[in-house]
């Protein structure tokens, strides 16, 4: 019985540096949040799992394309986007679409919904847009903290905690799991956009496709290399649990069953031939590709709070903000902060929320952490996303916005 | 032939071989990244990193609905299937636990 940081059943070892390759040139450890990887300069290193998040920030930015993945899904999917009885659910992430077209010669940050939708379409999947659920998890997020926020200011005894983080994050959740489990109640419970759209694809989703829930099979794609140890945690099976209360008696099975990254949704392009650059725009197959402009921009820093605050306003005052745009989230300071005073009905009374977003979290939350763990924090609300910039830049997405490695470029 | 019975100027900077080959691989890893690396790859790391944040700020403006609670699908999901926010099956569905890690074994 050694004192591990996995659960049973989660990927471990994710990320894993190359002896061979490596050449201890520290680049790495740079750009890792935890300080996970170990060894001497000039000697081969490695990674502490117990510490890793596996975010790959790491192999993102190696120079020597030393740092790889130990778990791909794609031959899977092939599979099972080859087998006539299950349907292939896609559910893309919002930071997919400005980075996926990078791998087909298009410039860097350009806007591929429809192309990207085309070609999925093409390979065979259905497409559930993780930004649907990224609304969705606005809806729930939002009303969790509209409701610690007014239990607290009617001195309830039993408010949940302030100030309440986010939790789409897959890294920073491991980290605060890992590191300050005196924080874990200040953690919205709402799970992340990939792991409700999971959920919702097997069991609403089960209806709008008429299909039995264990004949779908649901692939995210994800910026993310940590999202797939988040989608193994083993209590990630709710719809298998929902349908078990109904009377089901199917096999265990997940809501999220394979993650692609960024980069392997466009080899798996590749490998079945499919040009995303010049394939046809395609406009989705079912309200789950219906989302809003605040469902999209959960993958960049801020853009968790401003989508939050925009239905928050609206919640609290019965009228939209009016101006959505809302600039003090939005940049790449490593910690942001606003308040937001507004007039609050259910309480008759103005109230003001102070927020706060972190990116970058290796370099920025600490301090942020110290102020919540001795109740000096004057926030309410904080956003925290693992990597700079958000989930843009993700261990997943196409490295250095060409789809080569930096030696490559040279 | 055990006890050294000499003395050499050199021995003050006597090295083990260990520590001597320590060094050099330091000293080489050091020069395999280019001066300024660092630097420059920040640098052109925020530039793909503003590249993609245009591209999804471009996606919020050209969206006919901006803010979450208006996504007609969502409030199909709502009224067909889930209830309403928080409610009973988004309990179920939609929220989840956290674990402490420092207990695991």
């Amino acid at each position: 019985m050694t004192a591990t940081t996995y659960q049973p059943g989660e990927i471990q070892g994710l990320i894993k540096i190359d002896a061979s390759k490596c050449k201890g040139c520290d680049a790495c450890k740079k750009f890792c949040p935890t300080n996970a990887i170990e060894g001497a300069s000039g000697a081969a290193h490695s990674i502490d799992q117990d510490k890793c998040v596996g975010c790959a920030q790491c192999l993102v930015n190696c120079p020597f394309n030393a740092i790889e993945e130990t778990h791909s899904a794609i031959e899977t999917v092939i599979k099972k986007l080859a087998d006539k009885n299950i349907t292939v659910v896609a559910i893309p992430a919002p930071s997919v679409r400005v980075a996926i077209g990078e791998e087909f010669g298009l410039g860097t940050g350009s806007l591929v919904t429809g192309k990207m939708y085309g070609a999925m379409n093409k390979a065979g999947f259905r497409i559930f847009d993780c930004n649907f659920a990224a609304d969705l998890t606005i809806m729930e997020e939002g009303s969790e903290f509209i409701h610690r926020l007014h239990a607290t200011v009617k001195g309830d005894p039993n408010a949940g905690a302030l100030p309440q983080f986010t939790s789409c994050c897959p890294g920073w959740v491991r980290y605060l799991e890992t590191n300050y489990p005196s924080l874990l109640p200040n953690l919205s419970t709402a799970k992340s956009p990939q792991q409700m759209a999971g959920t919702v694809a097997k069991t609403y989703g089960a209806k709008i496709y008429d299909m039995e829930p264990e004949k779908i099979f649901t692939v995210s794609v994800m910026p993310c290399t940590a999202k797939k140890v988040e989608a193994s945690r083993p209590e990630f099976n709710d719809a298998w649990k929902y349908h078990k209360e109904q009377g089901s008696r199917a096999a265990e099975y997940p809501d999220v069953d394979a993650v692609l990254t960024t980069r392997e949704l466009a080899k798996l392009f590749k490998m079945l031939d499919i040009d995303l650059a010049s394939t046809p725009e395609y406009k989705g197959d079912s309200l789950f590709s219906e989302y809003t402009g605040a469902g999209t921009i959960f993958g960049v820093t801020g853009g968790v709070m401003e989508a939050a605050l925009r239905t928050a306003y609206k919640v609290l005052t019965g009228s939209e903000m009016a101006k959505l745009e809302f600039e003090p989230v939005r940049g790449l300071k490593g910690v942001k902060e606003a308040s937001v005073t507004l007039f609050d009905n259910e309480l008759s009374q103005n109230v003001t929320v102070n927020v706060a977003v972190v990116h970058d979290m290796g370099n920025n939350i600490e301090p942020v952490l110290r102020d919540v763990m001795a109740g000096t924090s004057k926030y309410h609300f904080i956003e925290v996303m693992n990597c700079a910039g958000g989930c843009i830049n993700g261990g997943g997405q196409p490295i250095e916005g060409t789809g080569s490695s930096w030696l490559g470029n040279i | 032939m055990s006890k050294k019975s000499y003395l050499f100027a050199e021995d003050s900077f006597f090295l083990s071989r260990r520590k001597f080959i320590a060094i050099g691989a330091a000293f080489a890893a050091a020069l395999a990244l280019p001066v300024g690396w660092f630097s420059s790859k920040l640098e052109r790391r925020n530039e793909y990193i503003k590249a993609r944040t245009e591209g999804l700020y471009k996606d919020d403006a050209i969206a006919k609905l901006r803010v979450s609670h208006a996504n007609p699908a969502v409030e199909k999901y709502y009224k067909e299937f889930g209830g309403q926010p928080l409610g009973h099956l988004s309990h179920d569905l939609l929220h989840t636990h956290f674990v402490d890690r420092t207990k695991l074994s």
